[in-house]
């Protein structure tokens, strides 16, 4: 076994190193199971571990194939779940999987880095739902406004757009981006509150119902308050959205021997931006968890009627829970509007709710790593996996109809998965620890 | 001053009376059983007592204060801890955090605080904690603390839900048939356990029970609920003799045979 798994890490390196591309992949995606399935001692398992990293780095590095990035995310998947290994090893591997291998990953491929920064955005977004829904149980299907909200915050004062409809020197300097990631927060936690007020009055399908309502008012607010007085400039969007100026961190990075061009310093400055507001996000979702605001959540979640005759106000825990889900998602929006310097109502869809609250499930309810790995798996999904694979099927076989193009089957793949998902796994890819001891005890 | 004064409190669902006028005190370290024939209403009382549900007339008193219409929260922040006819421990939740939900309302840490887990954060946590295992020590569970609520046994559950209750540091307990489903030796033990929270915590005691030995055992006083209405009130041994009583226990032309 531990042979094989050795072996199987070395030759993916080899491979990597001599014919890097799609295949090579592949092979590193099933020497990685084989790492991470067989019983292995902790020392060969950390080992093949640390051969594949490097593998799928060097691939990466060397062809840009995206299916590396899968490996990288496995590996990092691995290192948070697999029992008996050091925490050093753990923290380290994973640094260097997240601050070395993906940004060299991003030179050769800058698609690398529109992953990156796409999954972080989502991962902290559902991380921010997973308060509402996984914690506190409140099932929100319009999670996507706090999202808008957060974003039009920025888009309206980053771009000539707020002089419309006030007076004053239009767009704000690019710096001001990080004094709106606070504003946004207060801004989403107030419209968290507008919303969750009627709202979690409800409970079950009414409270998930009533949220998508809001959820939708607020896009289509965007979408028409370009009259009476142009706030949003309605359909079109806003652009250009300024950005926060980065010679600091060219600079920085010169001086470490990293060159940037014009097409990497952006992206490379958002993706360790994102990383840097996960890592924030993740350590303020652990502190809640374990507070007495926490375990309030979750023992409403458990037993309304045993959680108020614990002294626990039902609305006000609630409407914390509501709002701290929100602010997350509008610090992100700002990133996100910042770094795609367009911001338009379509990006905030239903669709764009479901998706966010798809990816809490896909991981597991409750669970911290399980929102983060929902987000990498379906941003994949949709942004590179289906779009690859209709790129090979056109070129491979153009006899078939553009209609059974699998990117537009997109939905229905998401469907599947989950449909798959609640048959096989109905408690999440990772799911939350009291989640898992109550599957176990009923099996 | 009274530790509960209830006066003429009045519960109807549709066209069902379910507590009918009914009024009593409870002295303050007293323990007092409330029981009645099954659907007499004494768990509605216990619901209309802890705010789960308003009364439609009526007054409730606490500790002298009127709490008529509080939400349930505010009655727990009044100092009234409560436990349920059917368990309601948070099942997901380990025995110990759920002792510490009992602790929210003395557990004070401002909203910001536990965000960033400030020092302040931190202190009072462990305090919390410390104080959470005490009190599973005090009931015999801390060998127990970090397992699932659920996959107790349910003697085991019940005393958890107990403990959970003292987390609130109540001046009242309320405890909903605390010996159902419990064998005779487990009763006697509980029967010691009661005794022990008056004499040691100075708290006052409500308690609806159906096993009858050990409300005799126990009770300062006890009341009697049929229909939704107090049939009879008194000392053990008043309500034992009280015809009313037997009749509605064991039916028409009991008493006298009884007595």
């Amino acid at each position: 076994m531990t042979g094989l798994a050795l072996l199987l890490s070395l030759a993916h390196l080899g491979l990597a190193f001599w014919a890097p591309g799609a295949l090579s992949n592949l092979f590193g995606l099933v020497a990685l199971g084989a790492a991470a399935f067989l019983g292995l001692s902790p020392q060969a398992r950390i080992l093949s571990l640390a051969l594949l990293t490097l593998a799928f780095t060097l691939g990466l590095w060397r062809s840009g194939n995206t299916l590396g990035l899968i490996g990288l995310v496995g590996i990092l998947v691995a290192l948070t779940t697999l029992p008996r290994i050091p925490n050093w090893i753990r923290a380290l591997l994973g640094l260097a999987i997240l601050l070395v291998s993906v940004p060299l990953a991003g030179f050769a491929n800058t698609f690398v880095f529109e992953l990156g920064i796409q999954i972080g955005i989502y991962a902290a977004m559902a991380l921010g739902l997973n308060v509402v829904v996984g914690m506190a149980g409140l099932l929100d299907l319009g999670y996507a406004a706090f999202f808008a909200v957060g974003a039009y915050t920025w888009a309206i004062f980053g771009s000539p757009q707020a002089q419309n409809f006030m007076q004053g020197n239009f767009p704000l300097p690019g710096e001001y981006m990080y004094l709106f990631m606070g504003i946004a927060i207060v801004t989403t936690a107030i419209t968290g509150l507008l919303i969750g007020l009627p709202a979690v009055r409800l409970r079950g399908d009414y409270l998930a119902i009533v949220t998508l309502g809001l959820g939708e008012v607020v896009r289509i607010l965007a979408n028409n308050l370009d009259h009476p007085i142009n706030i949003t400039n309605g359909p079109q969007g806003i652009t250009p959205v300024g950005r926060p100026p980065i010679d600091w961190f060219r600079h920085l990075m010169a001086s470490l021997g990293i060159p940037l061009d014009q097409t990497t310093d952006y992206q490379l400055f958002f993706y360790l931006l994102v990383l840097l507001m996960i890592g924030l996000v993740v350590l303020v979702n652990l502190n809640l968890a374990n507070s007495r605001f926490g375990r309030a959540w979750t023992a409403i979640r458990e037993d309304e009627v045993a959680a108020r005759s614990m002294g626990i106000p039902l609305l006000p825990t609630k409407l914390l829970a509501f709002m701290t889900g929100a602010a997350f998602s509008g610090a992100m929006g700002v990133i996100y509007a910042a770094q795609r310097t367009f911001v338009s109502p379509e990006s905030f869809t239903l669709l764009a709710s479901i998706t966010i609250l798809a990816m809490v499930i896909l991981g597991g309810m409750g669970s911290i790593p399980g929102a983060i790995l929902g987000a990498a798996a379906l941003s994949f999904l949709n942004l590179d996996v289906l779009k690859t694979f209709s790129e090979f099927v056109r070129t491979s076989l153009p006899q078939i109809p553009s209609q059974v193009d699998p990117a537009k089957y997109e939905r229905l793949v998401l469907g599947i998965i989950l449909v798959l998902m609640m048959i096989y796994r109905p408690t999440g890819l990772i799911p939350e620890k009291r989640h898992r001891a109550e599957m176990e005890e009923e099996a | 001053m009274k530790a509960l004064e209830v006066q003429q409190v009045t519960k109807r669902f549709g066209g069902l009376v379910a507590v009918n006028e009914v009024s009593l005190e409870v002295n303050q370290g007293e323990i007092f059983s409330i029981i009645g024939p099954n659907g007499a209403g004494k768990t509605t009382f216990f619901n209309l007592l802890t705010g789960i549900y308003a009364p439609d007339g009526g007054r409730i008193r606490l500790f002298g204060k009127d709490v008529t219409g509080f939400s349930p929260d505010r009655i727990a922040k009044e100092g009234v801890g409560r436990t349920f006819q059917n368990i309601r421990l948070f099942g997901a939740m380990t025995v110990l955090e759920n002792i510490l939900v009992g602790m929210h309302i003395h557990i004070h840490v401002p909203y910001f605080h536990a965000l960033f887990r400030t020092p302040l954060a931190r202190r009072e946590e462990r305090r919390a904690k410390e104080e959470a295992e005490r009190l599973l020590d005090y009931v015999g569970l801390l060998h127990r603390k970090d397992e699932l609520a659920k996959n107790l046994p349910y003697g085991e559950q019940r005393k958890v839900e107990i403990a959970r209750a003292l987390a609130l540091k109540p001046r009242l307990l309320l405890l909903d048939e605390p010996a159902a489903g419990m064998n005779p030796k487990e009763t006697e033990e509980l029967q010691r356990f009661i005794g022990k929270l008056r004499e040691e915590l100075g708290i006052t005691i409500v308690l609806i029970e159906h096993d009858m030995r050990l409300v005799m055992r126990i009770s300062d006083r006890i009341a009697v609920l049929e229909y939704g209405a107090k049939i009879a009130e008194g000392t053990p041994e008043e309500v034992r003799k009280n015809p009313r009583v037997i009749e509605a226990y064991l039916g028409k032309g009991a008493a006298g045979g009884a007595a």
